[in-house]
C-alpha cells in the first residue's frame, strides 16, 4: 500500500480539461447559487509531490443529491457519498467532495465547511480503507483545497492544474507576479509573457528518441527555455545520421574510424565509443540554456525503471517509432494524465521499384481526453508482437524486412512536424492555445503541397483512454505499465517428441 | 510474466485440461507456451493430436499471439499439401510447421490468447 505519511511533500490535483469544464459548467451555471459534486482521483507519488488525477467526476443533483444542510448551507447527501466513497475504497481511489462559493479569483473555506470536515472526514477516511480523502471548494478561477490523511492529518492542496486541450492553474489566491531579469528571453517573452517564461522555466518536457526528430525538439525546447529534460535513447552517432542531428560533428562519430575505408574492427570501435545521442542533446540544450536540468538515459525507454522517470513531466515528446514505445507513450499519457505528442516522417518507397511512392511528416497530440493511439489503429498488435520476440525469432518466422533496405530519412521532413509540435507545446504551455482548438492529428505532404487533418477517434471502452471500470485512465501508480520486466531465461531444450519447456 | 500473461496462460490451462501446459519466461514479462497432446477434431489429418507452441510477448493483451506451431509431421489423408497460412519453420529449435494467422483488428479487451488458439484450431481442422 503506498504510504503518504510525508507532510512535506505538496499535493496538487491533476484535472482533463474535459472534466475540468463539465464540472465548471455544473457549479457556475449563472445562477450565483451553490453546487456539488465528487472526484475521484487516482495517485502518483514522486520524492517532492503528490499528484492526485482526476478520474471521474460525479455531479451531485441540485435537491436530489445535494440538498439544504442540516448545519451549513448545503451539504451532500449521504447515499450519494456512501456510493462513491465505498468505490475508492475498492480501487484503491482518492475521494474529493466538491462545492462552490461566490467570488471570483480567490476563496477558502469557511467556518461551517471547516466544521463539517472535522465531523465527518475522520470516519470517510476508514471506509475509504486508507486512501486519502478531501475536501475542494472552488470560486470563479480559484480553488482551495484539504487533503485528509490517516491519522487524521491534514495538507492543503496547493493547486489544481487542468491539462488537455488547454492547460490552466488554479490555485486559492492569485499568485505573485513574475518579473523576468534575465534580458534573453525579452524578445519571446513579448509573445507569452514574463510568467510565460517562468512556466517554461519550471517545465519538465520527456523527451523519447534523440534522432533526427528529438534532436530537433532538444534544440528547439533548449532555446525556448524550458528548465528541466529527461531525454532516453540507446543510439550513438553515426556517419550517416550526421546531417540529421543537430550540432553533430564528424567527431561524435569518430568519422575517421568510422569510414568505409577502415577495416571493420575500426568501424566497431567507433560504433561503441561514438557520442550517445542523448549527450549530444544535452549539449545542445545547455548551449542555448546553461542553467537547465538534463537527465539523460542512455538506455531503453522500455524498460521498468527507465519509463517511470518519465512518469512525472509535464509533457512528453515521442519521436521514436517503434510500436512498443507507442504502447507505453500513450499508456503514460493517459494513467499519469501527462499530455504529449507523437512526431515523426516517412518516406515510403515501392520494395520491388525503388519508386518514392509517399512523403509525409505527422503530428499526432495525445491528450488525456481526446482519442489515443490504440482508439486510432496506430499502435500495430502484430508488431508489438513482432518486436518482443528475438531478431532470431523474427527471422525464422520470416517477419523481417530485408535489412539492406534502409528508410530515407531528411532533416527537413522532421523539422516540419517537430516545428508544429513544439509550438503546440508552447502555446499549451504558455496558456495562448485557444481552448478550443481542435486537438486534430496533421499531416504534411510536401510533394503535394498538402495539409491533412485528422480528428482522432476516441472508443468509450477503450482500455487506455477510456472511462471504463478497467481503463487505465488517470489510474497513476496503481497500475502497471506495458513495460519489460526483465528476468532470467532458462532456454527449452528440443527433443525428438517435440519441445522441452524448464518447470 | 506480467499478470496478463500468467492470466492467459491459466485460461488455457483451465480450457485444455487434458492436454498438458508448459510455459517458460521469456526474460521480458512474456512466455513461451506449449500445449501438448491437443486433439486434432474431424478426419483431415492423419494424426489425431499435435502440440501446439507459440509465444505471448509482454506487451500482451495489445499484441497479437501469432504465429502458432503444430507438429512438424503434420500430414492430410487426402495427400493434399498443407497449403496457404502454414509454411515449415522451427519452434524453440524443434522442427514445425508454422501457422500465420494475424488478427488485423485486435480488441486488448476481448481478443485474448486462448480465443487465438481455438481460432487457429479451429481453422486448421477446417481447412478445404
Amino acid at each position: 500500500m503506498a504510504d503518504f505519511s510525508s507532510m512535506k511533500r505538496r499535493y496538487r490535483l491533476i484535472v482533463p480539461d474535459d472534466l475540468y469544464r463539465r464540472l465548471d459548467h455544473h457549479l457556475f451555471p449563472g445562477d450565483h447559487d451553490e453546487h456539488g459534486a465528487v472526484i475521484v482521483a487516482g495517485i502518483a507519488e514522486s520524492k517532492s509531490e503528490v499528484r492526485l488525477l482526476a478520474r471521474e467526476l460525479f455531479l451531485a443533483a441540485d435537491g436530489i443529491d445535494y440538498v439544504p444542510g442540516k448545519r451549513g448551507y448545503r451539504m451532500l447527501k449521504a447515499g450519494f457519498i456512501a456510493d462513491r466513497i465505498a468505490m475508492c475504497g475498492t480501487e484503491r481511489l482518492v475521494y474529493l467532495a466538491i462545492h462552490n462559493h461566490g467570488g471570483c479569483d480567490s476563496v477558502q473555506f469557511s467556518s461551517d465547511d471547516l466544521r463539517s470536515h472535522q465531523r465527518g472526514y475522520p470516519a470517510l477516511l476508514d471506509i475509504a480503507r486508507g486512501m486519502p480523502v478531501g475536501a475542494l471548494v472552488f470560486a470563479e478561477n480559484a480553488v482551495a483545497g484539504s487533503i485528509w490523511l490517516s491519522g487524521d492529518r491534514q495538507i492543503e492542496l496547493s493547486e489544481i492544474v487542468v491539462v488537455g486541450r488547454s492547460r490552466r492553474r488554479l490555485t486559492a489566491a492569485p499568485t505573485r507576479q513574475v518579473s523576468l531579469s534575465s534580458p534573453v528571453y525579452d524578445r519571446q517573452a513579448r509573445l507569452f509573457g514574463d510568467l510565460g517564461q517562468a512556466i517554461l522555466g519550471r517545465a519538465k518536457v520527456g523527451i523519447i528518441g534523440l534522432g533526427g526528430a528529438g534532436s530537433l525538439i532538444a534544440e528547439y525546447l533548449g532555446r525556448l527555455g524550458v528548465g528541466s529534460f529527461v531525454l532516453v535513447d540507446p543510439d550513438r552517432a553515426e556517419l550517416s545520421n550526421l546531417p540529421r542531428l543537430t550540432g553533430a560533428s564528424r567527431w561524435d562519430a569518430l568519422g575517421w574510424l568510422a569510414s568505409e575505408k577502415s577495416p571493420k574492427w575500426l568501424q566497431q570501435i567507433a560504433f561503441r565509443l561514438a557520442k550517445p545521442k542523448v549527450l549530444m542533446a544535452r549539449r545542445n540544450i545547455l548551449r542555448a540554456n546553461p542553467s537547465a536540468k538534463v537527465e539523460t538515459i542512455i538506455g531503453d525507454f522500455l524498460e521498468a525503471d527507465i519509463a517511470a522517470r518519465f512518469t512525472d513531466c509535464d509533457y512528453l515528446f515521442l519521436a521514436a517509432d517503434t510500436a512498443r514505445a507507442r504502447l507505453l507513450f500513450n499508456a503514460i499519457v493517459h494513467q499519469y494524465l501527462i499530455p504529449g505528442v507523437q512526431v515523426g516522417a516517412k518516406v515510403q518507397v515501392d520494395r520491388k521499384t525503388g519508386e518514392v511512392t509517399d512523403v509525409f511528416s505527422v503530428v499526432r497530440p495525445v491528450t488525456p481526453e481526446s482519442g489515443c493511439l490504440l482508439c486510432n489503429g496506430l499502435i500495430n498488435a502484430a508488431k508489438l508482437q513482432e518486436e518482443s520476440i528475438s531478431e532470431q525469432e523474427r527471422r525464422g518466422q520470416r517477419y523481417v524486412d530485408d535489412p539492406d533496405v534502409i528508410a530515407p530519412s531528411v532533416i527537413t521532413l522532421n523539422a516540419v512536424a517537430v516545428s508544429h509540435a513544439t509550438d503546440d507545446f508552447l502555446f499549451y504551455m504558455t496558456g495562448l492555445r485557444d481552448p478550443n482548438a481542435p486537438t486534430s492529428f496533421m499531416r504534411f505532404h510536401p510533394r503535394g503541397r498538402q495539409v491533412w487533418s485528422d480528428e482522432p477517434r476516441k472508443s468509450p471502452s477503450c482500455p487506455e483512454c477510456g472511462q471504463g471500470p478497467r481503463s487505465r485512465l488517470a489510474r497513476g501508480d496503481a497500475r502497471r505499465l506495458p513495460v519489460i520486466e526483465r528476468t532470467k531465461v532458462k532456454t527449452a531444450e528440443a527433443t525428438e517428441s517435440g519441445i522441452r519447456l524448464p518447470a | 510474466m506480467t499478470p496478463e500473461v500468467q492470466e492467459a496462460i491459466k485460461e488455457i490451462s483451465e480450457a485444455y485440461p487434458d492436454c498438458h501446459l508448459e510455459s517458460v519466461d521469456d526474460g521480458q514479462g512474456g512466455a513461451v507456451v506449449t500445449v501438448q497432446n491437443i486433439p486434432l477434431e474431424g478426419a483431415l489429418y492423419l494424426q489425431t493430436q499435435t502440440w501446439v507452441g507459440f509465444h505471448i510477448t509482454h506487451t500482451y493483451p495489445y499484441a497479437d499471439v501469432y504465429p502458432h506451431f503444430v507438429r512438424h509431421d503434420l500430414s492430410r489423408r487426402d495427400g493434399k499439401a498443407l497449403g496457404e497460412g502454414t509454411s515449415i519453420g522451427t519452434f524453440q529449435k524443434t522442427p514445425a510447421v508454422q501457422i500465420s494467422r494475424r488478427t488485423n483488428k485486435l480488441d486488448p479487451t476481448s481478443h485474448t490468447a486462448l480465443l487465438k488458439l481455438c481460432k487457429v484450431l479451429r481453422w486448421l481442422t477446417s481447412r478445404p
